[in-house]
């Protein structure tokens, strides 16, 4: 039997000496346990980013609501018009419900390749979402380039937003809400995501770019959105580039030379895997890559 | 607010704060050093344990969402004593490492024989990208879980 004597888990100056974890059985009683606890409290999904809050020092919120047994948060259902994502949906969950969609090529490819196999089988697509200061979140340029929209809850109801004005009010977003699902648009298109990371798995990315386009019967671009991840501190859609394609046919050449005519719209972030001027230097390596990828090169 | 844990077969009571990793709970109250605590950041394989039959990072395990799982560590893989189908292999092609990577090379690598029975070379050397070696000892390693595939 265990006595139950002290643990010293390190580093032991951020770690609450307190700290409760609510396993909610029903979205509802996750949501009425984040409104009462407030600031204190958090959802609590796949727990990789938060775990290591110690390592960040960062403190351990007092109150921790756990979400991945509510069912209908771990769901995903591939309508004939939209995909629904439950947000306690795991990378490795969603690689495999997305496998045989090749228009969500892109996500599949976000959610496969992040990190290694036993985090993606504990990752959440929620957590990729939710998580502040995670720039280098595969999912997220994924679902900006898929035009993404996300429902967000609260005690007092739900709304659903584009991810693009989800990003943007993220940092504000009131104590007791919570991300309940992500709704992606089926349409035909060709779509690519496309990492650097400095090994091959593990490492966070450099930069990542997410493609999704429409092409005409000759080949030219109807439709694009492109989307960069992990190189500004918030991924954000490449507006300029994809005006740059439309009307041109999809070739990886081009689209590369275009990008680099338009990358000094980027200012990377310093991190202690790469320069902000790597980050924003490998871009147009990252466009071809994924231009090609798109095409089946 | 107790917790209750299956490890390897016994079912264990615990009295840590809940968001405590599971990791510290196996090894300085139970003991079980197998798993080690060493990137404390799920990227390094080191704390490898199986919960309810899946490889998870230990360390990214609060000890509340282990209660109620079926979770078994490096030492739980042998029966009575017995080496299981990896442990014999990677022994017999002198694949083992230092014991600081290797349990959980062990447990993510019982795993795969268990659910990928069919691995190829490349889906070997997927399975151990969690699972980080700093001796490089990865090619004897490969070569020994295809071994242990091939043993039926």
């Amino acid at each position: 039997m265990i006595t139950g004597f002290p643990v010293q888990a390190a580093p032991a100056e951020t770690r609450n000496a307190t700290s409760s974890v609510y396993i909610a059985p029903t979205l509802e009683a996750a949501l009425d346990a984040l409104s009462e606890y407030g600031a204190a409290g958090s959802a609590f999904a796949g727990g990789t980013w938060i775990m290591r809050s110690p390592i960040r020092h960062e403190p351990l919120r007092a109150h921790y609501v756990a979400i991945g047994k509510i069912a209908e948060l771990g769901a995903v259902r591939i309508g004939s018009d939209v995909v629904e994502i439950g947000s306690a949906v795991t990378h490795a969950t969603l690689a495999a419900a997305l496998a045989d969609l090749p228009e969500f090529g892109v996500l599949a490819a976000a959610a496969a390749r992040s990190a290694n196999p036993a985090i993606r089988a504990m990752a959440t697509i929620g957590g990729n979402l939710a998580t502040l200061d995670f720039a280098a979140a595969d999912c997220v340029p994924a679902l900006l380039c898929l035009d993404a929209e996300i429902e967000v809850a609260g005690r007092d109801g739900r709304e659903r937003m584009k991810l693009e004005h989800f990003l943007e009010i993220r940092p504000t977003l009131a104590p007791g809400r919570l991300v309940t699902q992500i709704v992606v648009p089926r349409s035909e298109r060709k779509t690519a995501h496309v990492r650097l990371p400095l090994r091959k798995a593990g490492d966070y990315p450099v930069a990542i770019v997410s493609l999704s386009a429409s092409v005409d019967a000759a080949g030219r671009v109807r439709a694009a959105r492109i989307a960069v991840g992990s190189v500004e501190p918030v991924a954000r859609r490449w507006e300029r580039l994809e005006a740059a394609l439309i009307g041109r046919r999809l070739d990886a050449e081009g689209a590369a030379r275009t990008a680099t005519e338009l990358a000094n719209e980027f200012v990377g972030r310093d991190g202690v895997d790469a320069p902000a001027w790597y980050r924003v230097s490998v871009l147009p390596g990252l466009v071809r890559r994924a231009a090609a990828a798109a095409l089946g090169a | 607010m107790g917790l209750s844990l299956t490890v390897n077969g016994d079912r264990l009571a615990s009295a840590a704060d809940p968001t405590t990793p599971l990791v510290d709970i196996l090894r300085e109250e139970l003991h079980l050093t197998g798993a080690k605590p060493v990137c404390r950041e799920g990227f390094c394989g080191a704390c490898m344990v199986l919960i309810d039959g899946k490889p998870t990072p230990s360390c990214l395990m609060p000890a509340a969402l282990a209660d109620g799982c079926e979770i078994h560590t490096v030492e739980g893989l042998t029966t009575h004593g017995q080496l299981n189908r990896i442990q014999s292999a990677l022994e017999a092609s002198d694949a083992v490492q230092c014991g600081m990577c290797f349990p959980g090379m062990v447990v993510s690598l019982t795993h795969l024989l268990t659910t990928r029975p069919d691995a190829t070379r490349e889906d070997i050397r997927a399975a151990l990208t969690g699972n980080i070696c700093r001796c490089t000892g990865y090619e004897r390693i490969v070569d020994a879980t295809l071994l242990a595939l091939a043993t039926k």
